[in-house]
């Protein structure tokens, strides 16, 4: 071979590898640069997805830790009976695939018995389908014959993380699955209208999952990658990510144990008395704190969509009563606090009517009649004619303006959103009987909640707090990123008065309208209600509104609590006041919140004492 | 001077170009194995993220379940089923001590140890007087 020939082939060797690489070189060019718009359009639509991870929404906690709601995920089952086509279609060997047919056949049957639906329906959804689709859209197989696959059958929702597992260990061919999370409340209807519920579309509806949405709820993160052929995503490709930030946690005042033992008394009061509506709040009254909350009726948190629009209303905050007796601590209160008189200053009860401002004034009826009694004795007798006169002995202005302060006519601001704010006129639109029935509770419209924060002023030292039921936020670690504190709103009374007053409020049970309920040790303060209800614009004689609201022990108080009945069924003859109805109750619940909260006796308890008072322990 | 010869230039040519393909074939062989490190420990961490999401939806779920058999009315609803009959003790039931009760239970300890009466022991306590008794505990404790 000569050289010249040789020297020609690696010529023409190089020459052809340069023209390679130049073809390849300007295929690179065309495709990088010349088409690159419409070729990444392409790969753009078949691979770049954009996952988006939803936030977890944060739980609610009692004070103490205890799970009020949380989110739980689950697993909403669907089939693409094409997906099983495609498998089986896979395998050419017509053994093969038949015994893969058996085999899936098999793990299906398991399946349908995981779900606990028969196997024939199972066997039914896996059958491949076609669905009708608008001519012009039917380009997905080929054939424009206005008919798609189906491949998407709705199979079960709301399958639970244990179930889901063992199902997934069966492989079935054709199951896709979507994972979802639900709110759950482990408690049931602990304390419902407190805690709030989400709807079927996860909107909060009302109490703390409405009103704390906003730290509850969390920001959804998204990931901008690729998938490949199976739809996976292929992690190596992702370009762009914001990450998740589940929900913030949130912790209420309340006490499950206060909460349970209330609802417990409340079951009682419903099969007892079958009323209207039941309300029964405790709270602690240094801070203003709600330990407990509850109202018949009430409902399930999984399952509010059974319950009635009736039991979904948080009586506590939304139903309007007149206070009755219990606002007669307004005229006792603020005549004490003005130094107009003491607990001995006597006042004639047995007049039926009274001379105020040159007119003659019909006083109400009493229940009971009385003579002469001290503002002690109209304290705990309760008398109508007796509040009317030490709130004639301030006028209208003055008495309204301490209605004012224990907080009625006002919302309290507890922050769960809906509250009515009640009834007070001013006193330029009172009539001339208003300022002598007023005192007894009458002529003003209070939800449960004012009743309940006035008493706790006077058990506060004269404070008047806001209510709060939140006591902090936390975030996912654990840290406490907000807390709620006490907020003062008014003072009502001056701390002397407020604990004279609390020393009336205690008669009340040691020899007033509610003899026999105080607990031994513990000094009970309290005022029993009985407020007749307006029935077709009249009082009615038949039908009414029992309260006992009170606090203790008396000299320290440490728990508020006010039970309210409207409209408790009593058998004939026998009427459902205050004493009754409410006061029982008071009472049962008090002996188990001492124990609770190991509250120590004022007095030391001893046999003789127990006696004494009845044995009531 | 004579120029370098044709055959000589085409072979440094052919030399260079495979250089530059071994080079560049090196090149793209790293790149691929860059790459294939890189989707490796994508998949890897994407793997690792799915097994803390699984552990934490499995905890929302233990958590969920011991919270739902914790609430004060399964709890109620347990005593009643397994029959223990517990109930929260009344007032009656209760004896208060005001004292610290390691001191309290120190003293009983050491009463019998050294052979105090407790009627001493209380006498000394009505009195006012703990300095005795303190004198025993700090031995003991000694």
């Amino acid at each position: 071979m000569s050289k010249g020939f040789a020297n020609n082939r690696l010529t023409l060797l190089a020459l052809g590898v340069i023209a390679c690489f130049m073809g390849v070189g300007v295929r690179l060019v065309f495709l990088q640069v010349v088409d690159r718009e419409s070729l990444l359009q392409f790969v753009d639509k078949a691979r770049r997805q954009i996952v988006v991870e939803h936030a977890r929404r944060g739980t609610i906690l009692d004070i103490h830790g205890n799970l009020l709601a949380t989110s739980r995920s689950e697993l909403t089952l669907a089939v693409d009976p094409w997906m099983l086509v495609d498998y089986l279609a896979e395998e050419k060997n017509e053994a093969r695939r038949s015994k893969k047919r058996l085999d899936q056949a098999a793990k299906r049957a398991e399946f349908a018995a995981l779900l606990d639906i028969p196997t024939a329906e199972l066997e039914k959804i896996f059958e491949p389908k076609m669905r009708p689709i608008a001519l012009d859209k039917d380009r997905k197989d080929g054939t424009p014959d206005g008919l798609v696959k189906d491949r998407w059958v709705k199979l079960r929702e709301g399958v639970d993380e244990p179930t889901f597992e063992k199902i997934q260990k069966l492989n079935v061919q054709g199951l896709t699955f979507e994972r979802v999370y639900r709110r759950v409340y482990p408690s049931g209807g602990l304390a419902s209208h407190v805690i709030g519920y989400l709807n079927k579309e996860g909107t909060p509806v009302a109490g703390a999952e409405r009103h704390m949405d906003l730290y509850l709820k969390g920001q959804d993160g998204w990931i901008e990658s690729e998938k490949d052929g199976a739809r996976r995503e292929l992690a190596q490709f992702r370009s762009r990510e914001v990450p998740v930030r589940d929900g913030n946690d949130v912790v209420l005042t309340i006490d499950s144990v206060v909460q349970h033992i209330i609802e417990d008394e409340l079951k009682t009061i419903a099969a007892k008395f079958n009323p209207h509506f039941a309300t029964i709040i405790a709270s602690d009254p240094q801070t203003g704190a709600i330990l407990g909350m509850a109202n018949y009726p009430s409902f399930d948190l999984n399952n509010f969509g059974k319950a009635s629009p009736e039991s979904l209303k948080n009586a506590a905050l939304e139903y309007l009563i007149e206070p009755g007796s219990t606002f007669k601590i307004v005229a006792a209160g603020a005549a004490l606090d003005q130094g107009l008189v003491t607990p001995a200053t006597m006042f004639d009860c047995g007049i039926t009517s009274i001379n105020y401002r040159g007119r003659d004034l019909k006083l109400p009826k009493e229940d009971h009649p009385f003579e002469q009694l001290s503002v002690a004795e109209i304290v705990s007798h309760s008398s109508n004619r007796g509040a009317a006169q030490l709130a004639m002995l301030m006028g209208e202005e003055k008495y309204y303006e301490y209605v004012r302060k224990y907080g009625f006519g006002r919302r309290s601001d507890l922050a769960l959103g809906v509250e009515e704010r009640g009834i007070l006129e001013p006193p330029k639109n009172w009539d001339s009987l208003t300022i002598t029935r007023m005192p007894m509770g009458h002529a003003v419209a209070a939800t449960p909640l004012q009743v309940h924060m006035a008493m706790s002023a006077v058990a506060n030292s004269g404070t008047l707090l806001r209510p709060h039921i939140f006591k902090e936020i936390r975030d996912t670690e654990g840290n406490v990123i907000r807390s709620f504190d006490p907020e003062k709103r008014e003072q009502v009374l001056k701390p002397s008065t407020a604990a004279l007053l609390a020393q009336l409020l205690h008669g009340v049970v040691v020899d007033g309208t509610a003899k026999g309920f105080d607990i031994a040790g513990f000094d009970i303060a309290g005022k029993t209600g009985t407020a007749q209800k307006i029935i077709d614009g009249k009082y009615s004689n038949s039908r009414y509104v029992a309260s006992f609201v009170g606090f203790f022990p008396a000299s320290r108080p440490q728990v508020v609590l006010s039970v309210i009945v409207d409209d408790a069924q009593l058998p004939k003859g026998e009427m459902a006041s205050g004493r009754n109805v409410s006061a029982p109750s008071f009472h049962h619940i008090a002996e188990q919140l001492i124990q609770y909260f190991e509250i120590k006796p004022v007095t030391p308890v001893s046999r003789n004492l127990l006696a004494m008072q009845g044995g009531a322990l | 001077m004579r120029p370098p010869p044709a055959h000589a230039f085409v072979s440094q040519l052919i030399a260079l170009t495979l250089l530059l393909l071994i080079f560049s074939g090196s090149l793209g062989l790293g790149a691929v194995w860059v790459r294939q490190e890189i989707s490796g420990s994508a998949n890897r961490s994407h793997g690792i993220e799915n097994k803390i999401a699984e552990v934490e939806r499995r905890l929302d779920e233990v958590n969920a379940e011991v919270a739902t058999a914790l609430n004060p009315s399964e709890l109620l609803r347990q005593n009643q089923v397994m029959m223990l009959g517990l109930s929260s003790p009344r007032e009656l039931q209760i004896q208060r001590v005001n004292e610290l009760p390691e001191l309290r239970l120190a003293k009983k300890r050491n009463g019998g140890i050294f052979n105090l009466s407790t009627d001493r022991i209380g006498a000394e306590n009505a009195s006012g007087n703990n300095s005795y008794s303190f004198k025993i505990i700090t031995a003991s404790l000694h």
